[in-house]
């Protein structure tokens, strides 16, 4: 630092040549403290306005966990209801097509053993299903899977019974013919 | 009394002027936030008006910086003193503020070869601080800055580059090139 800057640093104060309008320049800042300060503080300082806050909270929460258990609950008896209808009415028509299935002489044991497999197949699906079910996810569109589940099985029993029976008139035709 | 004793010390520390002041302003109590004020308002608004070289934006830029300070006192833990603190506010504001202008805040033209220039001393005929003011208002754009910055303010390289957002060398070599132009024009006056 050469004399120069010394010089001038030593006599800084100098440069201090201005008076500030304070009045003015206050009543701009004070205004500015007042309006920022009372916004939040205020509301939570009150005790009953804190214990009103939490109450309101406290039924807020209950209210929410409450609908949620109940509502589900009826949600969920409401839907297995209909399942189980649904499923009484398709088990019942898988289980006759089923027998009917493995009682019949024109099927050799591999084909039966095929057919159950496919059927073990979609048994496992329905598993699922239903695990799916409890768990509550979108039941509708898990009702509609069961459901196309159990036409596949039936479906499938009736592809079966269908090939069965044209391979027996096939055999009866060709018998005509000769 | 042994607190008092060992307190002491700190107490007479530079950095702890106002204390008591500061405190009761922490705690929101107005009468103390316009002593304090009463303390510093020149000094902050010759600053501004240094910097800024307008009356109304010196005014906006202090009490902006008076507002932002009591505020935000809680973060003010004596690292400073509370002066130093409000100037850095200050400063910093009046900074933004002519960048938001889009004015220069540092000379423009390139720099960096100017500072093996420097090197034969300059007699400079400037021991009267009224030519020296005068030296300074006529100073071009970007140039007065960092002038007041270094000589009148007091900062230091460091501190001038956090402030300017420039590197040290860079506000080094700036300065010199400012200095050099402020001292040609002492001596043409």
């Amino acid at each position: 630092m050469d004399n120069f800057e010394k010089h001038i640093r030593e006599n800084a104060s100098e440069f201090d040549e201005h008076k500030a309008d304070r009045s003015k320049m206050w009543a701009k800042i004070s205004q500015e403290l007042e309006v920022q300060e009372p916004k939040v503080i205020p509301l939570w300082k009150s005790p009953m306005l804190r214990i009103a806050a939490s109450l309101l909270l406290l039924l807020g929460l209950a209210g929410f966990i409450g609908k949620q258990v109940f509502g589900s609950s009826v949600e969920t008896q409401y839907a297995s209801k209909e399942l189980l209808d649904i499923d009484m009415h398709y088990k019942s028509l898988v289980s006759y097509q089923v027998k009917l299935v493995q009682n019949n002489p024109n099927l050799s044991n591999e084909d039966k053993t095929e057919f159950l497999s496919f059927m073990d197949e979609l048994d496992a699906e329905y598993e699922q299903l239903r695990i799916e079910m409890q768990n509550n996810l979108d039941n509708e569109r898990v009702l509609e899977a069961i459901v196309s589940n159990y036409k596949q099985r039936i479906e499938l029993i009736e592809n079966l019974l269908k090939q069965i029976n044209n391979s027996k008139l096939n055999d009866d035709d060709y018998g005509y013919t000769l | 009394m042994r607190g008092r004793i060992q307190l002491k010390p700190l107490e007479t520390d530079i950095r702890f002027t106002h204390k008591a002041l500061v405190e009761k302003c922490k705690s929101g109590h107005s009468s103390s936030q316009y002593e304090l004020y009463e303390l510093y308002v020149d000094a902050m608004y010759n600053i501004g008006r240094r910097m800024l070289n307008s009356k109304e934006d010196a005014e906006d830029i202090v009490q902006e910086s008076f507002v932002s300070a009591f505020k935000n006192l809680n973060s003010f833990n004596y690292e400073s003193t509370f002066g130093a603190w409000l100037k850095r506010i200050v400063i910093n504001k009046s900074i933004n503020h002519l960048k938001k202008k889009q004015l220069p805040v540092v000379p423009m033209e390139v720099h960096e070869f100017h500072l093996s220039e420097d090197s034969p001393e300059e007699k400079v005929d400037a021991m009267d601080i009224k030519k020296v003011k005068v030296g300074i208002g006529l100073l071009p754009p970007g140039y007065k800055q960092i002038i007041n910055l270094y000589l009148i303010e007091g900062y230091d390289h460091i501190e001038i580059g956090e402030v300017l957002g420039i590197s040290t060398s860079t506000s080094k070599s700036q300065y010199h090139r400012a200095k050099k132009k402020l001292v040609e024009i002492i001596n043409a006056l």
